[in-house]
């Protein structure tokens, strides 16, 4: 188990706010903490790598004490085996990408790590580049590289693909996926894309400011428990029009507009950009491959 | 959407399939069938107040006294009142558990011979039944 419990007073988006956190959570696990802008989820990360201090506060991680403020124990950085990455790479402009993980190893651990994170993140062909003549996306799979080249057993992820475009995004989460099982870690991802979040992780702990507000499963996060649903998205209303004796409702989900058929008392409440969820039955939608 | 409040008296559970029979008025049932599971989601239990709610386009019309089709969801009531378009017409249905409303073409509204005040039956497949916890 990964115990945590924190206090530290920060200047939020609304003036000052205390970050008081409690969590458990079980080794091996992939958990993200999603929430809004200044809610304490950075600050947390920082925390745990020892990059910041708490005020009072211990973190214990299996049997060892990383924090424990009340006997003054506060583990340094390079000692906590954590990894982190974060939204902008970080990566040595003068060296090569094979140098660049060469230069994370420690030198007391094995040699053999950065051959097989090469082969692993599928960096053969680029690892004599050096950092400027790579794209965003390749950036940031050595950018992950460097930081499990010291074997952490927690991996801390500040929103590290947001920057990319969906496809490349989609691909990195493979990679991300892939070493998260591989070598057992525990990795923390903070993350504000949904579609994301639900291929990712096995637990999301909801923060707002500065404290855990829900906690649980992707799905029992984001998909509304009580209506049975299963096709349902949120969205937001663009037009509504009469026809006949039925409404049609333009909808934008994500970057698609859909159009849902609606009843007068449906739409008497429905408001130019209103936020909706539109929802189906799984038995309705049709489904098929496009390439 | 029609949403008709019920009391769940069975539930019959099949791999991430469950069919469930709401009761919405003494001797009345509707049957939805979701992918859920008493495991997933915590409304479906015996004695559990529920919504039943379907969309006004899938509730199907009926005249007469016997149907040999396939939809056991049948809600007997009268025609309280008809708005005809030019392709869709929408019948609102007086009943014992409140009003069903559907929308059904306005050249079947003719065919049936739909008249305000005369019986008809509303017809509701049983997977377009979706379950609302209250």
């Amino acid at each position: 188990m990964i115990n945590i419990q924190i206090q530290k007073q920060l200047d939020g988006p609304e003036g000052p706010m205390l970050l008081d956190l409690n969590l458990q959570v079980p080794m091996g696990q992939l958990i993200t903490l999603y929430g809004p802008s200044g809610a304490g989820k950075t600050t947390t990360l920082k925390i745990l790598s020892g990059l910041m201090q708490a005020e009072t506060g211990k973190i214990m991680v299996a049997d060892s004490t990383w924090l424990d403020t009340s006997e003054k124990i506060c583990l340094k950085p390079q000692d906590r085996e954590i990894g982190y990455v974060f939204q902008d790479y970080a990566l040595f402009p003068n060296m090569s990408v094979r140098q660049n993980l060469k230069f994370a190893q420690p030198k007391d651990k094995d040699s053999g790590i950065v051959q097989e994170l090469i082969q692993i993140m599928e960096l053969e062909n680029i690892q004599d580049r050096k950092p400027d003549t790579l794209s965003g996306g390749q950036q940031q799979r050595v950018a992950l590289a460097r930081a499990l080249v010291q074997q952490p057993k927690i991996l801390l992820l500040d929103e590290p693909l947001s920057a990319l475009d969906l496809k490349i995004r989609l691909k990195l989460q493979d990679y991300l996926l892939q070493v998260h099982r591989k070598y057992g870690l525990t990795t923390f991802l903070i993350s504000h894309d949904i579609g994301e979040i639900h291929r990712l992780s096995d637990w999301v702990v909801v923060l707002e400011e500065g404290s855990v507000v829900r906690q649980g499963s992707p799905s029992e996060i984001f998909i509304n428990q009580n209506l049975s649903g299963k096709f349902k998205f949120k969205g937001e209303v663009l037009h509504i029009e009469k026809n006949e004796v039925v409404y049609i409702v333009t909808v934008l989900v994500h970057n698609e507009v859909v159009k849902i058929i609606a009843q007068e008392s449906e739409v008497k409440n429905l408001g130019i950009g209103d936020a909706v969820i539109v929802a189906s039955k799984a038995f309705n939608p049709i489904i098929y491959k496009v390439s | 959407m029609n949403s008709l409040q019920g009391t769940i008296v069975d539930i019959e559970v099949s791999g991430q399939l469950s069919l469930v029979t709401v009761e919405v008025h003494p001797k009345t049932f509707i049957k939805a069938i979701v992918v859920e599971t008493p495991e997933s989601a915590d409304y479906l239990k015996k004695g559990q107040a529920i919504n039943t709610l379907f969309k006004e386009t899938e509730v199907v019309i009926g005249v007469g006294e016997s149907f040999h089709i396939s939809l056991q969801n049948r809600i007997t009531g009268t025609i309280k009142s008809m708005d005809k378009g030019a392709l869709l017409g929408k019948v609102v249905l007086e009943t014992q558990m409140g009003e069903i409303t559907s929308i059904i073409s306005s050249s079947a509204i003719d065919q049936l011979k739909l008249r305000n005040n005369s019986p008809a039956t509303a017809l509701i497949k049983l997977n377009e039944v979706m379950l609302a916890k209250l």
